[in-house]
């Protein structure tokens, strides 16, 4: 039975068990629900670090940040409810403000939780979360599958977090999956124009560091405003844009000094302002710079300039990231979080019949082959199980570190057809066999060989 | 003249030097050499990534520190006035210890590699050198640009603050994509403890579209915890740009000509102020900490001492009592013991001779004593000698039990508790001479003669008989039955003499062997009492040995008691004394221009 299977069955037999008690029961078929929606994924840091930014740019609308939780789930209709307090759910507006949108939750003093429900593509298989900023690790990971945490450059603080998250047994058994974005990549690098590139090196940097690697699955340098701006630049907006660069390149630069000289008195254009003061807000003094030299360079439709944006600000990789390391894992991420929330019901309500359960529970935590394998790669990772370098990165990109599909863990870059991939698979089913079987390698080799060959094995049949 | 403060800061030192803190003394002198240097450093700190080194590089209009998107600077670098730039590195010439007390090796380095050196090699590298010849630092200012604080390589960190206690002024570096961080209140008030001019320099300012509004929260967030600090927002970017073109109105949008003239006015111009208030910072740090303990101590006296001996001597009579009580037990499980051991060694002596006797009955049963009776003595001289040597042994085995049990409840351990020997040395003097049982011989005239008068009946007899069928009395057949008789009263007489052997011959060895057994076990008991006699007098020597000993301790714990009182008085009056000149330093520290703390006695 695959682990999503299990798992589906462990929660009805706890339904089963606790149909008298009405807190278990909606526990239970709060997480049932859960089960089956998309990866929930939870957008944590500091205070104005820019999460809000981030996931704007993720769901590709404008949304006027707010001070509580906000989910982002996808639906056919735009629509909001505030959670308060015990009590119902209630519907509120979507405004715009300016070229925002605005959840009306003005007349709710206290929310804990908004919904907004919003026709998106790319909420198809996420649900994101914006959390606020002092929230612990607890309220951001009580709900949420899988984190995507914001931080300049790696600070004690940030790494204190991100341990604390990973602090429950059953979370180091299989820990939660992380991707750690060095956002506003754009003033990491002073707001130079190859800024981007050099915040990209910083993040490949802190990917080997080996303080941040066991915490998190991967680290990506993203540009917040310049993604927001990739995925909602608007017709008058470009055209203002356009009439910047068509300026000199050294006069515009002069101007683009400062901040308080591009919306100053002495512009050489007849440019509004209000219109300068709006660009610089939406695009940061950096995006100008930045966009004013792509158009320069030939970038000079939207298509093509959209399309630059969302590669150079990191927002693709943000995306490809989120894709392996979440949604491609979904089935686990879910079974992990239903299994933390029959943890907390079994500890908080134990009872006799129950038992069963719990050693179920224990048994797929520790057997289940899909936490076998991230436990592999958190070990190897962190150093704790060491392999010979070139094994090592096989090991990791078979068992999954890289991408769960099968041409990806077999380390194909091209569209390999089904013998090729058969072949290849064999191959390394072999080796790693032999591997298992090296009686004169150190024991965690051998068990890390082990779980290869199992992943391997598991691969088989797909083949026939 | 001196300058006040240097009195009151070689006093301070004076009062650490007699309160025995080196460390504190060491600290101190460092600040007075330090204030003493016409030079005066200035800090520049903060959070990583907050564009610290542009900023010492925009201050001075050169590209000194070298600056970039990852973390660059990885030791403190100092930058002062040189006539011609150059550069050098000074590291540890012995690894490790700490930064101020070990040799160091200074080496020059072209100017625009001494970042990359340095943190080539910055396990050992301690700080970097930079001499620019530049008109700002011709007072002998120097600016100190520091690793950023807070990174995940905590050694950067600490050679940020081993610095900081260096430095006459400190820059905080904040960039205005933010406002100050919990993280960096936190280190703006350490900083203030160490030292207390601290300009709070808000950079990056040309990015961020909204940073009048960034100062405003930073300067709200200031005087809301108490921070008496300067706030004033630069960029370098723009500073550096104008330099390049000469552009005087952006060198005033760049804010740095305001940075200047407070770093002119506030602290190259006001360098004695800065010099009383860091002092007066350092010193009242000093004090208090020279104040605690001493606090501590003198109230710590009246109780904590005295509880101490009056519990030594409370155990010391509570040991003598447990001495007493024990003793009785040991006298008694000597003496049981003994009776004991006495009666089990008797009744195995008995035992083991009765075991004698009886193989002695089984074999004259049988056995002739005329024949072999020299191999029949030897052999009962062994068993009686190997029961005796079985049964001793065993004496003394228990015997040694005894000691270990009487030892045992014995109220304290010592090495000799146990007696080296306990045995008696006149023992086992051989029993008498077993004697010979008187031993018949049957010779054969005494042989010749039974047969002769067994023989007479049976002729006579049975030539009775045969005279009646018409025979001569002395015929074949009377003969015959004559020597018939003859040999068998022969057999019988022999016999018979066998049994009065065979019964002497016990009789001999029953008394021998009683002889064996009353001598011997008169020795047992001798040696057991001996025994007994002997621990007794061991146990008693050490039990009085133990209870002198205890008893003296007890004394003097008493003594001690009366002793302490004298001494804590005399401690107490100089310990006021001592207490008393200190807070009057204090309050000439604080005349100085410190914080207001209050510190009495």
């Amino acid at each position: 039975m695959t682990l999503d299977r299990v798992v589906w069955s462990m929660l009805q037999e706890a339904m089963a068990v606790y149909r008298d008690s009405p807190r278990a029961t909606a526990w239970l078929r709060s997480h049932a629900e859960r089960y089956t929606e998309p990866v929930r994924i939870a957008v944590a840091g500091r205070s104005r670090i820019g999460k809000s930014t981030v996931v704007n740019a993720l769901i590709g609308d404008e949304f006027t940040p707010q001070s509580s939780f906000v989910w982002y789930r996808g639906a056919t209709e735009p629509r909001a409810h505030v959670f308060s307090g015990p009590g119902r759910p209630h519907e509120v507006t979507i405004g715009r403000r300016g070229s925002r949108n605005h959840v009306e939750t003005g007349q709710v003093d206290r929310a804990d939780r908004v919904v907004v429900e919003w026709p998106a593509r790319s909420l198809r298989d996420v649900v994101l979360f914006d959390t606020p900023a002092e929230a612990t690790p607890e309220q951001v990971l009580g709900d949420a599958d899988a984190l995507l945490y914001l931080m300049r450059h790696v600070q004690d603080e940030d790494l204190r977090f991100l341990r604390s998250a990973n602090d429950h047994p059953i979370a180091r058994n299989a820990a939660v999956h992380t991707v750690a974005v060095l956002a506003r990549a754009d003033e990491i690098g002073a707001g130079r124009i190859d800024a981007l590139s050099s915040a990209k090196q910083i993040a490949r940097r802190y990917r080997r560091d080996v303080a941040v690697q066991p915490l998190c699955q991967n680290v990506v340098s993203v540009a917040g405003l310049l993604a927001v701006a990739a995925r909602t630049v608007r017709e008058d907006e470009f055209a203002a844009l356009r009439v910047l660069s068509s300026l000199g390149r050294e006069e515009l630069e002069d101007h683009l000094l400062s901040a308080d000289r591009f919306v100053g008195e002495q512009f050489p254009l007849t440019m509004e302002p209000a219109v300068r003061q709006a660009l610089l807000e939406r695009f940061g003094i950096f995006g100008v710079r930045l966009i004013t030299a792509l158009i320069r360079q030939g970038f000079d439709s939207q298509v093509k300039l959209t399309g630059q944006l969302v590669q150079r600000s990191g927002l693709g990789e943000l995306r490809d990231s989120i894709a392996i390391h979440f949604t491609e894992r979904r089935e686990v991420l879910k079974a992990r979080s239903a299994l933390l929330a029959l943890d907390v019901l079994l500890r908080v309500e134990p009872r006799q019949q129950a038992r069963k359960l719990v050693t179920d529970l224990e048994r797929v935590v520790a057997s289940a082959h899909d936490f076998r394998e991230l436990r592999l790669v958190a070990a190897l990772q962190s150093g704790r199980t060491k392999l010979p370098a070139d094994l090592q990165g096989e090991a990791l990109r078979l068992v999954g570190a890289e991408g769960t599909a099968p041409a990806v863990r077999l380390g194909f870059e091209y569209e390999a057809d089904a013998g090729e991939l058969r072949e290849a698979l064999l191959d390394a089913l072999v080796r790693w066999q032999a591997q298992a079987l090296d009686v004169h390698a150190p024991n965690d080799h051998r068990r890390a060989a082990q779980v290869v060959v199992r992943t391997c094995e598991g691969l088989l049949p797909r083949f026939g | 003249m001196a300058p006040p403060w240097l009195d009151v800061l070689d006093e301070t030192i004076g009062a650490c030097v007699t309160h025995r803190r080196p460390d504190l003394e060491a600290r101190l002198r460092e600040k007075r050499a330090q204030q003493l240097d016409p030079k005066l450093r200035v800090l520049v700190v903060g959070e990583s990534k907050q564009g610290k080194s542009q900023l010492v590089n925009a201050l001075l209009n050169a590209p000194v520190c070298a600056v970039g998107d990852d973390i660059t600077t990885t030791v403190p670098t100092f930058v002062q006035h040189a006539d011609t730039p150059s550069a050098a590195l000074v590291r540890n010439a012995s690894a490790g210890g700490s930064i101020f007390h070990t040799p160091t090796e200074r080496i020059a380095v072209p100017i625009d590699q001494v970042t990359k050196q340095a943190s080539a090699q910055s396990k050992h590298v301690v700080r970097a050198e930079i001499g620019i010849p530049r008109a700002l630092l011709d007072s002998g200012l120097v600016l100190i640009d520091t690793p950023g604080v807070g990174d995940t390589r905590s050694a950067h960190t600490a050679s940020t603050f081993a610095t900081l206690m260096q430095a006459d002024a400190v820059l905080l570096v904040s960039d205005a994509t933010g406002e100050l961080t919990s993280a960096e209140m936190t280190l703006l008030k350490k900083v203030m403890e160490a030292c207390p001019n601290v300009t709070v320099v808000v950079t990056k300012i040309d990015l961020v579209p909204s940073w009048r509004a960034v100062v405003e929260r930073n300067r709200a967030l200031l005087a809301r915890a108490g921070v008496p600090a300067k706030l004033i927002p630069v960029s370098s970017a723009l500073r550096l740009r104008a330099a390049k073109t000469g552009d005087q109105r952006l060198n005033a949008e760049s804010g740095f000509p305001d940075l200047l003239a407070c770093v002119q006015r506030d602290i190259v111009a006001s360098a004695d102020l800065l010099a009383r208030r860091a002092v007066a910072v350092v010193a009242s740090s000093a004090i208090t900490q020279l104040v605690t303990p001493l606090r501590e101590e003198l109230t710590a006296h009246d109780s904590s001492h005295t509880v101490a001996t009056i519990s030594t001597l409370q155990e010391a009579q509570r040991r003598v009592d447990e001495l007493r009580r024990r003793s009785a037990r040991w006298q008694n499980v000597l003496n049981d013991e003994m009776a004991d051991l006495i009666s089990d060694v008797e009744y195995d002596l008995r035992d083991r001779t009765r075991k004698i006797l009886r193989e002695v009955d089984k074999t004259y049963d049988e056995a002739d004593p005329a024949i072999g009776w020299d191999k029949f003595e030897q052999w009962l001289e062994d068993n009686l000698n190997e029961a005796a040597t079985t049964n001793f042994a065993w004496l003394m085995e228990r015997a040694e039990w005894v000691a270990a049990k009487v030892a045992r409840n014995f109220p304290v351990y010592r090495e000799d508790l146990i007696p080296g020997s306990v045995l008696p040395d006149d023992l086992l003097e051989p029993a008498s001479k077993l004697e010979k049982p008187k031993i018949e011989p049957f010779s054969v005239p005494q042989k010749l003669f039974t047969g002769l008068r067994g023989s007479y009946g049976g002729v006579l007899m049975f030539g009775l008989v045969t005279s009646l069928a018409g025979m001569p009395l002395i015929n074949v057949i009377s003969l015959g039955a004559g020597a018939l008789f003859g040999g068998k009263s022969i057999l019988d007489e022999s016999d018979q003499r066998l049994k009065r052997r065979q019964a002497a011959a016990k009789a001999a060895a029953q008394r021998h062997v009683d002889d064996f057994f009353m001598k011997f076990s008169k020795d047992v008991r001798d040696s057991g009492r001996h025994i007994q006699r002997t621990l007794r007098n061991h146990f008693s020597t050490l039990a009085e040995e133990l209870q002198e000993t205890l008893l003296e301790s007890a004394r003097s714990a008493k003594r001690a008691v009366q002793d302490d009182q004298t001494e804590r008085e005399r401690r107490m009056r100089e310990g006021r004394k001592e207490l008393d000149k200190l807070v009057t330093l204090y309050k000439r520290v604080q005349a100085l221009g410190g914080p207001a703390m209050e510190l009495t006695a």
